[in-house]
């Protein structure tokens, strides 16, 4: 007996869960990736890894130069 | 609303299953009908990216054996990492310097994390527990260690959620659980993977409550924090999911495979939007992160390599060589500057 509420516990909480993802609203997948397009669009000049560096001595680990100035 | 197609309020197991049967099916139709482009084909407009000019700039070396997880520091200087070997090292990556090495009462130390002040690292692994150690240049760090939480397995990974007050783990007993650091008490437990958890990350927003978590039953699951429910659930991977990381934009979440394939779930759109992958890598994934923008995808594999993606062109720009055995670990810094790598090899590196 414990076994067949146990199975129904278990059931009705996969059956839940589904009804839970089934009510969420979506949006089409062209407007989805458009806003993820923007957004990489509106932060790539700040990407240093992207674009690199404007000077190489802004890079926190660039190789220190052999010279220093003194 | 479903429930009331299925009739009497009586609920037996044979209608249950029936009407999560019907519900899978709605659910797909839906996502299909709402799959009206692919990610690639709108990025076909964009410029290719052709400036790569990522190197090796520091190999820190230190541990004795595998490793298995780093993090950096909220200071962009400072990163943790836990090894096979039970220590966990603090170094200073500009110098590339050890600040602490501390020694675990466990080998397979397989998480470490920053807490968000930089003043606190937790880590665990095959000790079941998550331990965490304020830091002090004056004193010995394990005097003041904690242990906050234990869960009935290993743990796999950790995470500050937005406060050095609580702690988010994950864990082989299948479960996540969210810990206040001063009480030790659980404050939530999340259920819902039918296999170890992998992997957790946190949506980007500072108000957040919405955690992503991967596992060996090859789901990634979203979670509200709050209130303890899955609120999404993503297929697709056909093996192990060992990486998770949220999209800069908190709209989308990539992931890591042993099936060899990285891929990119949008929230929103509630579907997988991108696989990145080559007939050529057959090797798992171990561990993805984004560049600041959410370009590119940087992601650690079995072959000793990181392969760099264009997240919208859904296509390799570059390969980082180096590392001398698996890719265990990588994580972009903080300000995007720079990314850090650990491997079996023993050896972290830093690139930029």
């Amino acid at each position: 007996m414990d076994m067949v509420i146990s199975n129904l516990q278990q059931q009705r909480a996969v059956t839940e869960q589904l009804r839970r993802e089934a009510a969420i609203r979506r949006m089409p997948v062209s407007q989805a990736v458009s806003d993820i397009v923007k957004y990489i669009s509106d932060h790539m000049q700040d990407d240093c890894l992207l674009v690199g560096f404007s000077s190489q001595r802004i890079n926190p680990f660039r190789e220190k130069s052999p010279c220093t100035v003194l | 609303m479903t429930s009331e197609v299925s009739g009497p309020s009586v609920d037996t197991v044979e209608s249950l299953m029936k009407e999560a049967e019907t519900l899978k099916i709605k659910l797909e139709e839906e996502r299909q009908k709402l799959n009206d482009v692919t990610l690639a084909s709108v990025a076909e407009r964009l410029e290719i990216i052709n400036y790569m000019n990522i190197k090796p700039r520091r190999t820190l070396k230190g541990h004795q054996a595998k490793v298995l997880c780093s993090d950096w520091s909220p200071d962009k200087r400072h990163i943790v990492s836990s090894s096979q070997d039970g220590k966990m090292i603090i170094w200073d990556a500009y110098t590339t310097n050890k600040e602490h090495a501390v020694t675990m009462p466990t080998t397979w130390v397989m998480a470490c994390a920053y807490a968000p002040s930089g003043n606190l690292v937790a880590c665990g692994g095959l000790d079941n527990k998550v331990t965490v150690y304020p830091l002090s240049l004056d004193e010995d760090v394990t005097l003041r260690k904690k242990t906050v939480g234990t869960h009935t397995s290993y743990m796999s990974c950790c995470i500050f959620p937005n406060s050095d007050q609580q702690i988010l783990t994950g864990s082989g007993d299948s479960t996540c659980a969210l810990w206040d650091v001063e009480s030790g008490q659980l404050l939530q437990s999340f259920h819902g993977h039918s296999a170890d958890v992998m992997t957790i990350d946190l949506a980007p927003s500072e108000t957040g409550n919405t955690f992503v978590s991967g596992s060996c039953d090859k789901l990634v699951l979203i979670w509200d924090m709050r209130s303890g429910h899955c609120v999404q659930s993503f297929e697709g991977h056909e093996s192990d999911v060992n990486s998770v990381k949220f999209h800069p934009s908190g709209d989308a979440v990539a992931t890591g495979s042993d099936d060899s394939t990285c891929r990119l779930f949008d929230l929103r759109a509630d579907k997988e939007v991108a696989t990145y992958s080559k007939e050529s890598i057959i090797f798992g994934v171990n561990s993805v992160d984004f560049s600041v923008s959410g370009r590119l995808l940087f992601s650690g594999y079995n072959d000793y390599t990181v392969n760099v993606w264009d997240t919208l062109k859904c296509v390799r720009v570059c390969l980082l060589y180096g590392h001398e055995n698996r890719v265990s670990c990588l994580q972009v810094s903080p300000d995007g500057t720079a990314l850090s790598t650990g491997s079996w090899d023993s050896t972290l590196r830093v690139w930029a």
